[in-house]
């Protein structure tokens, strides 16, 4: 018999059909055993959810991360029999300034040199006019310091205005 | 019965303000055994002073000058002269400085008398100066009225959190910019229309600088990191950003994402900056409060949350510093 490691993970939604089922193929095609699935919808547009599942080994992981990376599923957290395998935090922050005129791509390029840039929302009133975007970065915890320190200074070189979560 | 003679300096909206809880609090001072004499009222150009004690019935109704007790002596040499138990200090700040409040408040303790103020900048310039020139003349400094108006925050730690050790402030300290981003949020208006309004209530100066700048909050942190933190800064160490670049369409995006935007002092990190705090957070209030949460190791979070700024309620910080000083 084959002893099962338990998976407790933490997701965190967009609010839209389809999504959860998204998030959960990964496990199901990686040969895991779905045990719960919890979901809290607050006030904010994403939905958490905690998946609990069995799976055969460590690679079997590895690889549904690989997958819901790559299909952009913000993980927050994951715990191997109930100890912390693997943090990350998803910091949201908006840009207030010309964000899209000082080559919002090279900011993404550089957030992305550090973190995941998961998430964007743009408000652009007119050309002329300053732009607010709101950006949700995906970062290891041990990266955050220098995540911050890098939308700062990518902030000051374009004269934007950073306002970051207190979260 | 406890007594205690007292030289109020700076007799405009908070000096008032004390006066008239004092009045409305006369019997309960009595049944608590305590006589507080206010024996001088100093303003700019010369003070009230009665050894007897002043009328402050009369003193609130009329001019100071045309009262017989009116004499062109100014505080400095009142505190000298008349020498006081307690100086309360009010009169209104200057960041530049921190005169002529710094010079007060040195002048008396330098002469062996407790201060009590609601004078933020001589305390967010001087505070290590200040308490050191307390601690050497054996009397006492309170400041509780400097941060957040009516809530206790200072003296809340200081009494009763102490074993802890706090991780971190984060506080609405500025109630104007508070209710201008309320008011950008609830009406989708600008930063301009909501500063008017503000105004029209006579929440924000017509030079509303000092608080949508954020020097207001960040005169606030740095007293709290003094006081809280056992930081040894001044007001000029904070890095300050207000809110004047905050869009309509920040707000619509924030709120969009389950987000209010806030002015919030940290007072770990010494900022002040326009920061998003999640919907229904104990930090998200609105209007002109204020509220101030602390991260503890013991205790972990603690929220206070009341009215930041008005007379008759910074009056309750002041009375309950001048209450502790009597004993």
């Amino acid at each position: 018999m084959v002893i099962k490691m338990k998976i407790d993970m933490q997701l965190a939604l967009k609010d839209v059909p389809g999504s959860l089922l998204r998030a959960l193929e990964p496990i199901s095609s990686h040969g895991g055993n779905i045990v719960s699935v919890l979901h809290s919808r607050g006030e904010k547009e994403r939905v958490e959810v905690k998946v609990t599942f069995k799976i055969a080994d460590q690679e079997s992981l590895d690889l549904i991360r690989k997958e819901m990376e790559k299909r952009r599923i913000q993980v927050s957290n994951i715990s191997v029999e109930g100890k912390r395998y693997y943090s990350k935090k998803i910091l949201s922050f908006i840009l207030v300034g010309h964000v899209i005129d000082t080559d919002v791509r090279d900011t993404i390029d550089r957030i992305n040199e550090v973190g995941l840039v998961s998430d964007i929302d743009v408000v652009m009133p007119s050309p002329e006019q300053k732009s607010s975007v709101m950006m949700s970065v995906e970062v290891d915890n041990g990266k955050l310091e220098r995540l911050n320190s890098t939308v700062e200074k990518v902030c000051k070189e374009k004269d934007l205005l950073l306002i970051s979560s207190i979260e | 019965m406890k007594s205690a003679r007292i030289a109020i300096i700076g007799f405009g909206v908070i000096g008032r303000g004390f006066a008239q809880a004092l009045q409305q609090k006369k019997k309960y001072l009595k049944e608590l055994g305590v006589e507080l004499n206010i024996i001088a009222v100093c303003e700019v150009d010369g003070s009230l002073v009665n050894e007897k004690g002043i009328d402050l019935e009369k003193a609130l109704k009329g001019e100071l000058k045309k009262q017989s007790d009116w004499d062109s002596i100014k505080a400095p040499v009142v505190i000298e002269k008349h020498k006081p138990d307690i100086v309360l200090e009010l009169t209104p700040g200057n960041v530049k400085d921190g005169e002529p409040g710094l010079g007060h408040i040195k002048k008396a303790l330098s002469n062996g008398i407790s201060v009590v103020t609601s004078n933020k900048a001589p305390l967010a310039l001087n505070y290590s100066e200040l308490m050191s020139l307390a601690e050497d003349n054996n009397v006492k400094l309170k400041f509780e009225a400097t941060v957040g108006g009516a809530i206790p925050i200072i003296n809340l730690y200081q009494n009763t959190l102490k074993i802890n050790e706090i991780r971190s402030i984060y506080g609405i300290l500025n109630g104007t910019s508070n209710f201008v981003l309320s008011k950008m949020d609830e009406e989708a208006i600008g930063l301009d229309d909501a500063v008017k309004e503000a105004q029209e209530l006579g929440l924000a100066e017509s030079d509303p600088g000092y608080d949508i700048d954020g020097i207001d909050t960040a005169v606030k942190v740095a007293i709290l990191a003094n006081s809280l933190m056992n930081r040894k800064v001044s007001f000029r160490d904070i890095k300050v950003k207000g809110i004047r670049d905050v869009t309509p369409e920040a707000i619509e995006l924030a709120r969009k994402h389950g987000y209010s935007i806030k002015l919030i002092g940290d007072v770990g990190n010494l900022e002040v900056s326009p920061r998003l705090v999640p919907k229904g957070d104990p930090l998200d209030v609105s209007g002109s409060l204020n509220a101030v949460m602390l991260d503890t190791d013991i205790a972990k979070d603690i929220t206070i949350v009341g009215r930041g700024a008005g007379a008759i309620e910074t009056a309750s910080s002041l009375l309950s510093d001048v209450l502790e000083i009597v004993g």
